[in-house]
């Protein structure tokens, strides 16, 4: 990567400037003349019939300028997944039953808050409860209270209630595998769950204008909204224009179409005047979408030396309500299960079942997670059992570069040996490792290890992005793209992009970013591969540029294309320097003798071109991607014994993501990964009752604070790199990396301790569980 | 949580409103407020000040810091009427002349802002800490920002941007 001057350095961030001073704009500060304030009514029931909603007296009120239900609707369902197999299941307000606590039924659009809140006071619904059910276990059991349907074909294949999706995949012979091992060991896991913790609430804006509807909304990506609004309101595409506004976070749950999103638009329909609704805490809390809490039963066969010979894989996953992303977890689960290491025989099953909780969403790592905690865990012990270290094992199993995965993706240059070894050497992990348990005193510290590995970019909607970019007669260059940074750094990485390409000055380069009217489609930050796709396109549409203004000056000039150069807004004849144009004069040379043409490059990019769709969710049948990253990562914990409190001190990542664009903004994904683990390990619940929330804020639900703060090392295995005018490999670093390290934090308790923790959170009631039954086992044996 | 809390009790109207006097980011102001309007709402709505965010509206968050006489208190739970006569000042009033103050320089290049979502809070948290303490510890810095979540950056970004901004040898790692 010699000679790059933007590519691989921290260059400081294209919108910090706006965000320090308090002008970058989010949807919450769109101010908009005539606004009125949207409202939602929301169950109160986990599961009722609705027999009546009366809205005359809401409507009577004044101020009350719109009330709306199911009635004033298309009809049309949406749901994350949109598939033959798994259709659109979810209708934007609840038609004739609701499933959960807080599920939208109506919405009003008022004049204020105040009005707002009184009209939602005013509607009158009769509902008839039904029974619930929240524990995925019993409403898999014939005769539980039935909340969909269950899936066709599960059904046909498993006799449990209320499925909502099977996976199912494997190869080899795990009997035969099974067999052949010396030793098995079965486990089950369980996962609990957490809030996205996305500080800046769920807003929308939405103004229906001279028949075009106009949307502000936090989001992970513009076009999936735009598609999902044109469908459930049938407009066209060309009729919804969804603006930049920058997000204030999103960790997976500002994708899809959430129902405010829906009610704001058809309010200002309705109205023809602008309609906000703002999700408070307590909404998000009790109502919104959050991760999936899975129970993974697994079984492992090994041989002495710790080779993996067969596995044998269950998952559960509680899916909520609808089917939101509970299918895709199911199947990310088999994936997240298959990256890391070689497991000759697989048998895999995935079960999402609906239970009267709220819809579930992607959440970072999107089961990644609860995955590794599972299989790392397991792991560990079966190498205690063996009495080979943590590192071996894992190199033992670990996959080479350039192997094929079963499902017929290659791993190209893996750094995963690499990411162990430098992870063991960095760390010392084997010289401390085992010291912990024997140690004395009531303050225990213990050392860790976990593996993880991570698509880049898959297919799902819109599939592919495009880039523009428009040279302008100074010779700087503004970039069109429909990205959006939602504190990644995308701004930030594309504009290095067109400047290494153009050899531009950071400053010469302008962007514009995710707005569906003005810049092209884009996948949007969601699927761990805008670096890659959006990168790449526009890699290519400033190459475009790049060729187009040499050809211009080759003309010019009378010089052989191939002997110019670039450098500092000039081409110039490498064997005789005088000879040069400057960007501003190519641009208007061009201008004066191509008819006008100014100098324009489109860019273009899809993942794994030959490939037509995304794998089956189903059957995991299909390629998923063409960018794994791999990761170690090592935890040192302290464990108080007596009070079983336990916390993460200092936490090492090594990574292979192929290369660091932007090491500083890299390093952020890494440090925000470990905290999120860390508040995943120790402090993150949501607890509930009877489908309520009991603790639907931040003082009853704990993210980590600055007191939580871990030392966060890390280090990258570079396999990778960025050549001028060519296209390049990069991998994912923006979600993967919460799973090794809760991974590593329970095995480094374990460490500590000698407490196996098969659940998370890992909290002081169960450590000083499980440290009791250990002594119990220690006097029994004595 | 989601029984819909009845709001006929007190309707807009019958609630009389007050002239506030206040002086913010060094300019005067003379607001009509309702006695139950927070500072956060008055200077957006009112103000047009829109740096500063509503987060979570319970005071636990720390998104909507704001100094009122130079110390940090936070804007969701401060109400208008009790700034009367005071002074405020926000995240638009840190910059002088289009130099943005060390502090705000000092989380550019550290790395230490990414949503952006919590830091407007976390820069006035820390603009307050700093005005009474120029060379803080790290348990000084962790106590003056015990009520700003952030969720991006696990804070070790935002610790060094402090430790930048008071010059303790902290060097940018972006440039």
């Amino acid at each position: 990567m010699t000679g790059l001057r933007h590519i691989g350095k921290s260059v400081r961030r294209k919108d910090g400037p706006d965000k320090v001073t308090g002008r970058a704009v989010y949807s919450e500060d769109v101010k908009l003349p005539g606004t009125l304030v949207g409202r939602v009514l929301r169950s109160p029931h986990p599961h009722a019939r609705i027999l009546r909603i009366d809205t005359a007296k809401a409507m009577s009120l004044p101020g009350v300028k719109a009330v709306i239900t199911a009635e004033d609707t298309k009809g049309v369902k949406h749901g994350f997944v949109e598939t033959p197999r798994y259709p659109p299941d979810q209708d934007v307000l609840a038609r004739g039953r609701v499933v959960y606590v807080g599920e939208e039924i109506a919405a009003v659009a008022a004049v204020d808050q105040m009005t707002a809140q009184q009209a939602l006071d005013l509607i009158e619904v009769e509902y008839e409860p039904l029974p619930a059910v929240f524990d995925p276990l019993e409403a898999m059991q014939p005769g539980a209270p039935e909340i969909h349907a269950s899936h066709p074909k599960a059904a046909i294949e498993v006799p449990y209630a209320n499925i909502g999706g099977r996976t199912t995949s494997g190869w080899g012979d795990v009997e035969e595998g099974f067999a052949s091992a010396d030793y098995i060991r079965e486990d089950r896991f369980e996962s609990h769950l957490r809030t996205h913790g996305y500080l800046e609430p769920h807003v929308t804006i939405a103004y229906w204008e001279s028949e075009r509807l106009n949307v502000w909304t936090s989001s992970m990506g513009t076009f999936i909204k735009r598609a999902k609004l044109a469908r459930t309101l049938d407009l066209p595409y060309s009729a919804i224009r969804v603006h930049k506004a920058y997000c204030g976070g999103t960790f997976g749950g500002k994708i899809d179409l959430y129902a405010h999103e829906y009610c704001a638009a058809r309010l200002s329909m309705l109205t023809q005047r602008p309609v906000r609704i703002v999700v408070n805490r307590e909404e998000i809390f009790s109502a919104y979408r959050h991760g999936q809490p899975l129970i993974i039963e697994i079984k492992t066969g090994v041989r002495k030396d710790g080779t993996i010979v067969a596995q044998q894989m269950r998952t559960i996953n509680n899916s909520g309500a609808y089917r939101g992303s509970g299918v895709v977890v199911i199947f990310l689960a088999w994936g997240f299960t298959m990256i890391p290491y070689r497991i000759p025989n697989l048998k895999y099953e995935g079960l999402s079942v609906y239970t009267n909780y709220p819809v579930r969403a992607p959440q970072r790592g999107h089961g990644c997670p609860q995955v590794r905690f599972a299989i790392e865990s397991q792991l560990d012990a079966i190498a205690e059992h063996l009495g080979i270290d943590p590192v071996t094992i894992r190199l033992r199993n670990a996959r080479e570069p350039w192997e094929a995965l079963p499902n017929g993706d290659n791993v190209h240059e893996a750094g995963l040996i690499d990411c162990i070894k430098l992870a063991a050497e960095k760390s010392n992990i084997i010289d401390h490792y085992g010291k912990g348990r024997n140690a004395s005193g009531t303050i225990r510290r213990g050392i860790g290890m976990g593996v993880s590995g991570y698509f880049g970019g898959s297919l799902i909607y819109p599939n592919g992005s495009g880039v523009i970019v428009k040279m302008n007669d100074d010779g700087s260059a503004t970039v069109l793209t429909g990205g959006i940074d939602v504190g990644q750094g995308s701004e930030t990485v594309i504009c290095q992009i067109v400047a290494e390409e153009l050899s531009l000055d950071l400053d010469d380069v302008k962007i514009i970013s995710s707005d569906t009217d003005t810049t092209p489609q884009d996948i949007g930050a969601w699927i761990s591969g805008m670096t890659y796709v959006t990168g790449n396109a526009t890699r290519q549409a400033a190459g475009n540029v790049r060729r187009k203004m040499l050809d211009l000056a080759s003309s010019r000039l009378n010089v052989d294309a191939q002997s110019l150069a670039v450098e500092d807004k000039v081409v110039f004849n490498r064997n005789d320097p005088h000879q040069r144009m400057t960007y501003r004069e190519i641009i208007a040379y061009s201008i004066a003798t191509k008819r006008g043409d100014t100098i324009l490059g489109e860019g273009f990019w899809r993942t794994m071109r030959d490939e037509p769709a995304h794998p089956s969710l189903a059957t995991t049948k299909g390629r998923w991607s063409e960018n794994y990253a791999f990761s170690c990562q090592v935890a040192e914990v302290e464990v108080d014994i007596e009070t079983g409190e336990a916390k993460l001190l200092k936490a090492l990542t090594v990574h292979d993501c192929g290369f660091p664009m932007n090491p500083a903004l890299v390093k952020g994904q890494i440090d925000g990964q470990v905290s999120m683990a860390l508040g995943h390990a120790f402090l993150e619940e949501i607890i509930t009752k009877d489908g309520f929330t009991l603790n639907p804020n931040w003082l009853d639900y704990r993210m980590p604070t600055i007191h939580e703060m871990a030392a966060s090392d890390d280090a990258d295995v570079i396999t990778e790199q960025y050549v001028v005018g060519q296209p390049y490999r990069t991998k994912e670093v923006g979600e993967g990396l919460v799973s090794g390290i809760l991974a590593a934090i329970a095995n480094a308790i374990y460490d500590a301790t000698g407490v196996r923790l098969t659940s998370t959170p890992f909290t002081p009631e169960k450590l000083l569980r499980g440290l009791r039954q250990l002594e119990r086992e220690k006097r029994a044996k004595n | 949580m989601l029984e819909a809390r009845s709001a006929q009790a007190q309707s807009p109207a019958a609630v009389r409103s007050r002239i506030i006097e206040l002086t913010v980011n060094g300019e005067r102001h003379e607001i009509l407020v309702k006695p139950r309007n927070t500072i956060v709402e008055v200077l957006r709505e009112k103000i047009g000040l829109m740096g500063t965010k509503h987060g979570c509206e319970q005071g636990a968050c720390g998104v909507c810091t704001v100094l009122l006489d130079g110390r940090a208190v936070l804007g969701c739970l401060t109400l208008a009427v009790e700034c009367d006569g005071k002074s405020v000042r926000t995240v638009e009033g840190l910059a002088q002349g289009g130099q943005l103050s060390p502090i705000q320089q000092a989380f550019l290049d550290q790395g230490a802002v990414q949503c952006g979502y919590c830091t407007a809070g976390m820069l006035m948290s820390a603009t307050a800490l700093l005005e009474r303490n120029p060379k803080p510890s790290i348990a000084e810095i962790k106590k003056a920002l015990e009520g700003n979540i952030c969720r991006c950056t696990g804070y070790n970004a935002i610790v060094a941007a402090i430790q930048q901004a008071s010059g303790q040898g902290v060097e940018p790692v972006m440039r």
